[in-house]
């Protein structure tokens, strides 16, 4: 396993591959970060001064942008099982580029069927820059992942698929049954209670039936190096759900944005980036991860008002926002908005004191290059019918009664 | 295994220090001292190894903040001088405070008197006396520390009490000590004493607290609540009470300037001082509650933009996000706040406002114009 040795007079040692480059700028600096809570070594890790966090952001989507520090001895063999759909579809296909960029050994094994029809979709379609770039990729089924995988052994296995027990079980008894030293797994930070203290931290309440908790305490009991993520809204390249182009799809129509209640509901929404960072620096820092959760998550919060404003900027164009209340005007704000109408706002405290991780997601920034590449693809032209908005500004043109 | 179903707020970090810290748990004291010398010992992780003994002088140091701040110090064993007018008696007995420990700090603590304002004055009182290391309480202005600067070119330290009110509101949020400051806003004389500070060539430290809170606080925060509660009346909060907001304990508060005294780590570097957690308006009126014993209180909201209040405050806060980042000063530092929000909520009612003591009296005229009355003037 990797050790960071922590000497005064250090040399830094970086990936340097051919897929991805690092660069240290001047204002980086090294801090001891004591994991000593979580782990008995202390390890070093590279904190760049806060000021680098408004620093250029990475020009390729899958290019990483803080370095992982380690001294690294050997090269992983990773399998991904990934969903075919929804909005963690996107963190499996980051996650193994960037392994595989640090030279590590990745397969992604996506549910279902290679051909079916879901794979006609991001990120699914650009799978080739998975194999390109040396990694594997098949197809099946969970439950039957021992003969999907025709025997192949693997050192670190990450389920970003089931949301239960019922459909992690098969891939965490046959990962244990052949050897698997690290498994982790994609949570959710939507099991934390909800709180009137935010933001939500790593150890606070979870909702007791939620099925990746049920999840989370499975792996704990049966490996002894488990690591839990839990993220909540991410944007990216390669995305499958819509995130930004919500927004996007409003403001290059010059039509009003509807947000439900306030618009001052807190929400974390993070590059996958991020979250491909914080599962990389678990795998190359197995040690320290060991039998933790991380929130995977960016280090901000933006309110749903200050999303569509930056999506506004982003686009260089205007917003006009019109908050609603969903009950009186008679719609499941579920259905209509993308976010949760609701403060849902966790911070990775964890990850930063005890992976040594920094988050490099800024909104101002990154979204301008979702917006370009928005456009790029031809998505503003696009035809597209607003219904739900529609019968939304239609009921709110009516007078409500007090 | 970790603990996925944890109620508290604490981290497994703390186990080390949870144990010991349970006897000094602020919800469970009573008349019990808030701060023996043991509770310093036992934080070993938090103590600061300052080795020698340091002449220091308060700038202020009488009101909120000095007061809990100026008993750690001498009991670090430093020469301790508060510069106040003297409106104030320089040593007043806590709540809880034993007789011996408080007439030991009034035998210890020293008194420079003088305004502030009369810098011919500070300069060369200062300069004869000579200070090693400054904390500035109570400074609003950046003149009033160029003649303290001017007095010791030999200082060894000066921390200063900011405030995160210099940072520009944001929808991004929480606010980092990196984040853009507004030029304008009502903190700005504490920007431009920290410009001031970074200009000259001295080692600086600056802490930026949030909302402070805790006994004998005289920013009616949490007195605010307690006097409505007390009253069995409903809280008028404006707008939806999701607004997100910050409170930092003042003990918490004093801790983390003991932390950063002789600490190179400090060294010209700006600190956010808090709780770890943020809380909702409407949050804070259930924590007043329940740290009073008072039942679930009712809340009422409003839009503030439909009445006319004149000059008076219909509420203390902010009406918007309002919250930092605290986690500079815990990984720099290795700071972690002693209370929770309940706690340190329990800590003030037991200590203050449950003992029958408030700094303002109750005035719920802005309640009655929110809640429709007529407005009955106090008799």
């Amino acid at each position: 396993m990797a050790t960071a040795i922590a000497s005064s007079s250090s040399s830094l040692i970086f990936f340097s591959t051919s897929l991805s480059s690092y660069s240290l700028s001047p204002l980086q600096r090294i801090s001891l970060s004591s994991t000593s809570h979580h782990s008995l070594s202390s390890s070093l890790s590279i904190s760049p001064s806060f000021l680098a966090l408004s620093a250029k952001s990475p020009r390729r989507a899958v290019s990483s942008f803080s370095p992982s520090f380690a001294v690294r001895a050997e090269k992983k063999n990773v399998l991904v099982v990934n969903t075919n759909s929804g909005g963690h579809a996107v963190i499996g296909f980051y996650f193994a580029k960037e392994l595989l960029a640090a030279g590590h050994g990745v397969t992604i094994l996506t549910v279902g069927e290679e051909g079916s029809d879901k794979m006609k979709k991001p990120p699914f379609n650009r799978f080739s820059e998975i194999v390109g770039a040396g990694g594997k990729t098949v197809w099946g089924e969970p439950a039957d992942i021992g003969k999907v995988l025709e025997g192949a052994t693997f050192d670190v296995v990450l389920d970003n698929n089931g949301k239960d027990l019922d459909t992690v079980r098969p891939v965490a008894d046959w990962a244990k049954s052949s050897g698997v030293k690290q498994f982790l797994f994609i949570s959710s930070a939507g099991i934390y209670k909800p709180t009137d203290e935010p933001p939500h931290v790593e150890g606070d309440t979870v909702k007791a039936d939620a099925g990746h908790v049920g999840v989370e305490k499975y792996i704990s009991e049966t490996f002894g190096n488990w690591a839990s993520f839990r993220p909540q809204y991410m944007i990216g390249s390669g995305n499958n759900k819509d995130c930004e182009e919500w927004f996007f799809d409003r403001i290059v129509r010059g039509r009003p944005v509807l947000i439900p209640g306030s618009g001052m509901q807190l929400t974390n929404i993070a590059h996958v980036r991020d979250l491909s960072s914080m599962l990389t620096l678990a795998v190359e820092k197995p040690e320290a991860a060991s039998g933790n959760i991380f929130n995977c998550v960016s280090d901000r919060a933006v309110t749903l008002d200050g999303m569509a404003k930056l999506c506004a900027q982003a686009a260089g164009l205007p917003v006009e926002i019109v908050h609603y209340d969903p009950k009186a005007v008679g719609i499941d704000a579920k259905k209509a908005f993308p976010f949760r109408n609701m403060h849902f706002y966790a911070e990775p405290r964890a990850a930063k004191e005890i992976l040594g991780w920094t988050g490099t997601t800024n909104l101002t920034v990154d979204l301008k290059e979702r917006f370009d590449e928005y456009v790029k693809i031809g998505r503003d032209k696009k035809e597209i019918k607003f219904e739900t908005d529609d019968k939304i500004l239609a009921a709110l043109k009516v007078p409500v009664a007090v | 295994m970790a603990s996925m179903v944890v109620v508290q707020h604490k981290q497994p970090s703390s186990t080390i220090l949870s144990s010991s810290l349970s006897d000094f748990n602020g919800a469970r004291l009573t008349a019990s001292v808030q701060y023996k010398r043991k509770v310093w010992q036992l934080k070993g992780a938090l103590r600061v190894t300052a080795s020698s003994s340091k002449k220091i002088l308060i700038m202020g140091g009488t009101r909120f903040i000095g007061l809990f701040l100026s008993r750690l110090l001498v009991k670090e064993g430093h020469q301790v001088t508060l510069f106040t007018r003297g409106k104030a008696p320089i040593a007043q007995q806590l709540p809880g405070e034993p007789d011996s420990e408080f007439s030991d700090f009034a035998s210890k603590i020293l008194h420079l008197k003088g305004d502030r304002k009369d810098f011919d004055f500070v300069k060369s009182s200062l300069s004869a006396e000579g200070f090693d290391v400054v904390y500035d309480i109570n400074g609003r202005e950046a003149d009033e520390v160029e003649p303290i600067l001017d007095a010791l070119p030999n200082l060894e330290q000066y921390i200063y009490c900011s405030s995160a009110g210099v940072y520009l509101k944001s929808d991004y949020l929480p606010h980092f000590e990196t984040d853009a400051v507004d030029p304008k806003s009502r903190h700005k004389g504490k920007l431009e004493t920290e410009s001031l500070l970074a200009s000259r060539d001295v080692n600086w430290t600056s802490i930026r607290p949030v909302y402070i809170y805790g006994p004998l606080n005289y920013n009616p925060v949490e007195e605010w609540f307690f006097h409505r509660l007390k009253a069995g009346r409903p809280i008028p909060i404006p707008n939806s009470g999701m607004q997100v907001t910050q409170l930092g304990h003042v003990k918490d508060l004093a801790t983390a300037f003991i932390k950063v005294l002789g600490n190179e780590k400090a060294s010209k570097e700006v600190f956010n001082i808090s709780g770890e957690k943020y809380v909702t308006f409407d949050g804070l009126a259930k924590a007043c509650a329940k740290a009073g014993g008072f039942p679930e209180p009712e809340i009422i909201h409003y839009n503030p933009k439909e009445f006319d209040f004149g000059k008076k405050k219909p509420f203390p806060f902010r009406d918007q996000h309002f919250f930092a980042s605290v986690e500079k000063a815990k990984s720099v530092l290795g700071l972690k706040p002693e209370f929770d929000l309940v706690e340190g909520l329990t800590d003030s009612y037991n200590l203050d406002f449950g003992r029958g003591t408030f700094r303002k009296e109750a005035d719920f005229s802005t309640d009655d114009i929110i809640l429709g009355k007529s407005l009955v003037l106090q008799s």
